[in-house]
């Protein structure tokens, strides 16, 4: 399958505001501005609660800015209707999470049919596709493995397979590597780069970990909620 | 090799899908054992009225409501297109065999030549023909009325009595309206019957049949050789001419016939007998659908609970299916295709578990018990009603679920 092109992302003026009970509220994030040209590998990073999964969550469409403008290309998208942000996610956008999130009941190779199964892919081409996706993270032997009978590592494999199943143009990790020990984080990171050069996507991910921001091309640093820095990196 | 809480939560999910396909099947099972027992019944009592050989019945209110049973019998037979008429008198006596065992037995007192004429096909094999009772025509004993005339005093036995107490052709019993064998007469067993399967076995299944005014007499009408016993009879079955039988509108236009000689009684045909038979059949189907209807509703909630708390033990896989793009109307398909497929699979268990409980009961059961359950019939048609409507049924209960998934806050689900 050919992969999506990867959409330019930008926010204007965009801030997120939560209710946290009562009258108070919380602002995540305040009028953000900010271009993500295609194909780029971007760190997110900053202390906790400065909105780097806020961030991420609007740019993936998993969330809807209360102010502000998001556009893909130009378009804007991020007042668009749940089912039409659902579909847009589908196609585009590929989410890697800290804890890995597989679903349970699946197999790893399940896991990775799930986005093509939703997105209507015939069983046939979903299983070869998924087979092709697992020997790609160097997991073909444990296709038919449940989550339960996966290391740490293994799982956030099959995750990056899941994530990149659709072909998205735009790759959003959070943490990806936060809950793994350094050797499996470093085989994660390394098949994270590659996958995405392998199909010129945008790769946006929040860390903590200087390591793993050093191998992006371009550093965000959020605090209370705003973008306070925004360098060129690797 | 890790061990993931999720393998818990999958076997305690396991178990409630056991538990959801149990509720529904011992819901399921309910009805399909009324409703297969209660139609076999309704079915082969329709199909004995269906068979039988006589068209209408002549009847009146109260217990042998008919005085002049002997009169009205050759009353009717001067009607046009009337063939015979079988004033039938049913009394409950007791039977004293040679070894003075005593036993209810559901005595008939029958003219034998017309009574013989209104024996269906399949009746008719179970009778010996013409029925040796002495007397054809019940006039030498009965003797206009004197009951003066000399009697034959013959019986016939049903043989499941004869067969239980051990009594056979060229024996006798004695017959007595009470428990007293003193006021009883002894009777010549003069031929065997068999019993179609009756509900009302075996109690039913222990008969006797005899002359009417025999039967009228043993009744105790008369207190003394000279008194008056009246004529009574509980029915008058009447055959009519093969041409009027297959007319329904004449047929009709008999029944108006004899409805006009005999304003006082109550004349039905076999066909209306048939309909009020199937339409208190159908009652008592709705009467079972509507008992069945509360196990029913009781397992459908409790489908319902399950697909809610499943719903909300899953509810981070439904945020990463919704997360990943998923449509929110796919995830509902997949909650209705779950309730759907526990629905499905309770009322398959259901069915055969109802299956397997009328086998048992046609097997083990009490034998009047045992009499219905073999009558049971399981109608395809029904049992495809019956699983659509409980698959049907699961989808509302699977609305709740439906509601508590898309209420799920896709971010919160997946904090």
């Amino acid at each position: 399958m050919s992969s999506s092109a990867a959409p330019r992302v930008e926010l204007r003026k965009v801030s997120r505001t939560y209710a946290a009970g009562g009258a108070e509220e919380v602002r995540a994030l305040r009028e953000v501005d900010l271009d993500l040209p295609a194909g780029g590998f971007v760190s997110v990073g900053g202390p906790s609660g400065c909105g780097k999964t806020t961030l991420l969550n609007l740019v993936g469409l998993l969330d809807a800015p209360t102010d502000g403008e998001l556009r893909w290309d130009g378009t804007p998208v991020g007042l668009r209707s749940d089912r039409e942000r659902s579909r847009l996610r589908l196609e585009m956008v590929g989410f890697i999470f800290q804890r890995f999130y597989l679903l349970p009941t699946l197999t790893a190779a399940e896991n990775v049919e799930l986005p093509m199964r939703a997105l209507g892919v015939p069983r046939a081409e979903r299983r070869e596709r998924a087979a092709g996706l697992l020997r790609e993270v160097g997991l073909e032997e444990r296709a038919r493995a449940y989550p339960h009978q996966l290391s740490g590592g293994e799982e956030q494999r099959v995750a990056i397979a899941r994530a990149v199943a659709n072909g998205p143009g735009l790759l959003l990790a959070d943490e990806p590597t936060g809950e793994l020990d350094s050797a499996s984080a470093n085989v994660v990171l390394d098949l994270l780069v590659r996958v995405r050069a392998a199909r010129q996507a945008t790769l946006v991910l929040v860390t903590h970990n200087p390591e793993v921001a050093a191998r992006a091309s371009r550093h965000l640093t959020l605090r209370d909620g705003r973008v306070v820095a925004d360098r060129a990196g690797a | 090799m890790r061990r993931h809480p999720s393998s818990r939560a999958l076997r305690h999910a396991r178990w409630q899908s056991v538990l959801a396909v149990a509720a529904i099947a011992s819901a399921v099972a309910l009805p399909v054992v009324l409703v297969s027992v209660g139609g076999g019944v309704a079915a082969h009592e329709l199909a004995s009225l269906e068979q039988s050989g006589y068209q209408l019945v002549v009847s009146a209110e109260g217990l042998h409501g008919i005085g002049n049973a002997h009169q009205d019998e050759v009353k009717l037979l001067a009607l046009p297109n009337v063939e015979d008429a079988a004033p039938i008198l049913s009394i409950a006596v007791d039977a004293f065999n040679a070894s003075g065992n005593v036993s209810p037995l559901l005595a008939e007192g029958v003219v034998p030549y017309p009574f013989a004429a209104t024996l269906g096909p399949s009746e008719a094999g179970l009778f010996p023909l013409p029925l040796p009772l002495g007397d054809p025509n019940d006039t030498v004993h009965f003797a206009h009325g004197t009951y003066l005339g000399p009697t034959t005093y013959d019986v016939l036995l049903s043989s499941t009595y004869a067969s239980k107490f051990g009594v056979r052709v060229g024996s006798s019993v004695v017959l007595s309206p009470t428990t007293n064998a003193s006021l009883g007469v002894r009777y010549n067993v003069t031929g065997l019957f068999g019993t179609p399967l009756s509900v009302v076995q075996p109690s039913g299944a222990f008969a006797a049949v005899l002359l009417l005014s025999n039967l009228q007499t043993l009744a105790g009408y008369a207190s003394g050789p000279h008194a008056v016993v009246p004529d009574g009879a509980d029915t008058i079955e009447v055959v009519v001419t093969p041409s009027a039988a297959e007319n329904p509108a004449a047929l009709a236009r008999v029944a108006n016939e004899v409805q006009g000689a005999f304003p006082a009684y109550t004349v039905t045909t076999l066909s209306s007998e048939a309909s009020q038979l199937r339409s208190a059949a159908s009652v008592l189907t709705g009467f079972y659908l509507a008992l069945s209807s509360v196990g029913l509703a009781v397992g459908l909630l409790f489908l319902a609970l399950v697909l809610v708390r499943r719903v909300e033990r899953e509810r981070r896989s439904i945020g990463i299916r919704r997360a990943i793009g998923v449509p929110a109307w796919s995830v509902a398909g997949a909650i209705v295709q779950d309730g759907a497929t526990l629905a499905a699979g309770g009322t398959a268990v259901g069915v055969v578990a109802g299956y397997l409980v009328v086998r048992g009961l046609a097997t083990w059961a009490s034998a009047t018990v045992q009499e219905a359950a073999q009558l049971a019939i399981f109608g395809p048609v029904f049992l495809l009603e019956l699983v659509g409507a409980v698959v049907a049924l699961s989808v509302v209960a699977s609305l709740a679920a439906v509601r508590s998934a898309w209420s799920i806050d896709l971010l919160e689900a997946l904090r």
